[in-house]
């Protein structure tokens, strides 16, 4: 590794540092406030030294990572997705018992995972970052122990993810012993150098292994065939902990099956079959089974389940379409938009909640815009971007997936779209109805005051959904400059 | 490496491990354990990687067995301490895994006499010196990574341990109330070593 490739990889190597640092902060002297000023400076120190990496890029930095636009971009949304996170789970932490530093600390390993992710070309590092989040999630999710749901949440991810990984790392074998390479980069060129007489056997081993693959991508991602883990983790984890898996948890993991899967250059055929059936799956199962929800955080899990399935169609036309340019800016913006409103939305369940709980049904919510109104208008902007309503960022970004779906005609599954965001429809705009029916004469349970940190974060977050959603050229001219992989 | 030596240790691992998973004692299905692991490495070492096939007993049967039976024999110490340590290994525990083992060993010994390595499609032996350079090497970064992720396995393992602590009261309660035999935790064993003492 020369310098040249330790600047490139700066960003990276701050965000360890970081871990580093306030691992030896809580040694030292273990105070919330401390913990929480290192977490930011470090996270906010990674994202300057993007700048200095930019200019290296594009750059293989030893055959796990690379540096290019598109790692950087990605790696600039989850470190500033985990900044407000950070500040988000100070305030939840607050309010607990118990030790508190060591969640911070987790959920920057856990960062670092998702970062190498975005940039990993190599199963070797693919699968480092993959375990780098699973392990730092098990105990992010059961971190607040046997009284609430959280260690019964904790060991059903644990069970599940560690079973997908076995299905992981059996179809990287499988890749393995067809193509006899390890790197995303030389898969092409190792499928074009198959023989002829063997390219049969070498197909088909290269499809189940793909196959396997997807499966350990599609568990992560909460998609339809893996995702009965997702409602039960959702409601058992904190609710920050919640908004570290729908959002970093599945971007990093969104940005990695897109390099995976282009790297091929000709997709089989049989596994776009595969990946517009799980779309479909995801989009129908995810708001079927949100509408028969009565628990805020057991619907955002369902619909999250549909956003990924949406987000699947942006890969599908990447993988149909000649150059995926379009395709993948598709994706990055809907990511964007994705991360936003759901952070947003985590973030007010997380404000809310006091020591002995969260408001989790959708009854705890009766009135809460004649009680709190400032935060119940960000978790209506939340909800309408969910749901794809004009003037909020989720709807340029559902927009944006059916031009990118509409442009390589793969009809069946923007048609689902379209048609499974009215059911959704339905069950966000229930939650809406229940914000401004009349509040109950008897005091609510969670009407705690809100911190200036928080109010803040989610101020942030309301502004950026508006802002997408009215006026989103400057960052489609920033998703313009992503390579094409 | 030849045909009936793989599919002997392959057949081997796989019922290993299927009596590991449907075994109801965890001794018992740890011994299998075991026995799948080596099976596993006896495959390593028959297609010319004997490094691989050495790691794969000193970490996985080695240490990680060990220390999962020492665990699991720690947690079984209790009131009924003295009963369940007679009944821990009795012959029709462990002649399971020993037959397979014995089976192993012979295979092992035919397979290390055999003087070249056999005719494998796996060319030449990898040694442990290319292992080295290529972790230190290439694949720096990696080492670099896999020492992140033990570390967050570490604290987490240490959060969720501390909090076991920190409610002794709830603990206790769950433990005694649901008597099961090996329910007890560590807490009887350390009033039962003090009492050996």
């Amino acid at each position: 590794m020369t310098a040249s490739d330790a600047l490139a990889l700066l960003p990276w190597i701050v965000l360890a540092a970081t871990a580093i640092v306030v691992m030896m902060g809580i040694a030292f002297r273990r105070r919330h406030g401390l913990t929480l000023g290192l977490s930011l400076a470090g996270l906010v120190a990674s994202l300057v030294s993007l700048y200095l990496a930019a200019p290296l890029a594009p750059r293989q930095v030893t055959p796990l990572l690379v540096v290019d636009r598109y790692s950087l971009f990605f790696f600039g949304l989850l470190v500033a997705a985990e900044l407000v996170i950070v500040i988000l789970l100070y305030d939840y932490l607050g309010r607990q018992e118990g030790p508190r530093e060591e969640l911070y600390l987790l959920s920057l390993i856990a960062t670092l995972g998702g970062a190498v992710l975005v940039a990993s070309t190599h199963f070797a590092s693919f699968f480092l970052g993959l375990e780098m989040m699973s392990v730092s999630l098990y105990a992010m999710i059961a971190y607040l122990g046997p009284r609430r749901l959280s260690l019964e949440a904790g060991v059903k991810y644990l069970v599940l993810a560690a079973a997908s990984a076995a299905f992981l790392l059996f179809g990287i074998a499988l890749i393995y012993a067809a193509l006899g390479t390890l790197a995303f980069n030389r898969f092409a060129a190792a499928l074009a150098a198959v023989p002829g007489h063997a390219a049969l056997a070498n197909t088909s081993m290269l499809a189940a292994g793909v196959a396997l693959v997807l499966t350990g991508i599609g568990f992560k991602m909460a998609v339809a065939p893996f995702h009965l883990w997702t409602p039960d983790v959702y409601q058992g984890a904190a609710a920050p902990v919640t908004a570290w898996i729908s959002t970093l948890s599945k971007g990093a993991i969104v940005a990695l099956l897109l390099r995976f899967l282009l790297s091929f250059h000709a997709a089989h055929r049989g596994i776009l079959l595969v990946v517009s059936l799980i779309a479909i799956a995801s989009m129908i199962v995810g708001n079927l089974l949100a509408l028969l929800q009565d628990n805020v955080k057991r619907i955002l899990a369902y619909s999250s389940i549909a956003h990924m399935g949406y987000l699947l169609v942006a890969v599908l036309a990447a993988l149909r379409a000649g150059n995926p340019q379009l395709a993948i800016e598709a994706a990055a913006f809907y990511l964007v938009a994705y991360f936003l409103t759901t952070l947003a939305a985590f973030g007010v369940i997380g404000a809310l909640s006091n020591s002995s709980g969260e408001p989790e049904l959708v009854d705890d919510y009766r009135g809460l815009f004649w009680r709190r109104p400032a935060v119940a208008t960000v978790f209506v902007f939340s909800l309408f971007s969910l749901a794809g309503i004009p003037a909020t960022a989720g709807f340029i970004g559902k927009y944006y997936l059916v031009a990118a779906g509409a442009s390589v005609a793969v009809w069946t599954p923007v048609i689902v779209l379209v048609a499974s965001s009215v059911i959704g429809l339905f069950y966000y705009l229930r939650i809406v109805m229940t914000l401004f029916a009349t509040p109950d004469p008897l005091p609510r349970a969670f009407s705690g005051r809100i911190t200036p940190w928080s109010g803040v974060v989610l101020g942030v977050m309301l502004a950026g959904l508006v802002w997408l959603g009215f006026d989103p050229n400057p960052m489609i001219r920033l998703l313009h400059s992503l390579p094409p992989l | 490496m030849n045909a009936l030596a793989f599919y002997l240790a392959a057949v081997i691992a796989v019922a290993a491990t299927l009596l590991a998973i449907a075994g109801k004692n965890a001794v018992q299905s740890l011994l299998y354990l075991a026995v799948s692991l080596l099976a596993v490495s006896i495959i390593f070492f028959g297609y010319g990687a004997p490094f691989i096939a050495a790691l794969e007993v000193i970490i996985y049967a080695g240490s990680i067995i060990v220390l999962f039976i020492f665990v699991v024999m720690m947690l079984n110490l209790g009131r009924r301490a003295a009963q369940a340590e007679e009944q821990l290994l009795p012959p029709h525990i462990w002649i399971g895994p020993a037959i397979l083992a014995a089976l192993l060993a012979v295979e092992m010994i035919y397979l290390a006499s055999m003087a070249a390595p056999a005719a494998a499609p796996a060319q030449a032996a990898v040694s442990p010196r290319a292992v080295g350079l290529a972790l230190y090497g290439p694949y720096l970064l990696g080492v670099e990574l896999s020492s992140m992720l033990l570390l967050a396995a570490l604290v987490g393992a240490y959060h969720l341990g501390w909090r076991r602590q920190a409610f002794p009261e709830v603990k206790d309660g769950e433990s005694s109330s649901s008597a099961a035999p090996g329910g007890d935790s560590l807490r009887a064993g350390g009033r039962r070593s003090a009492g050996a003492a």
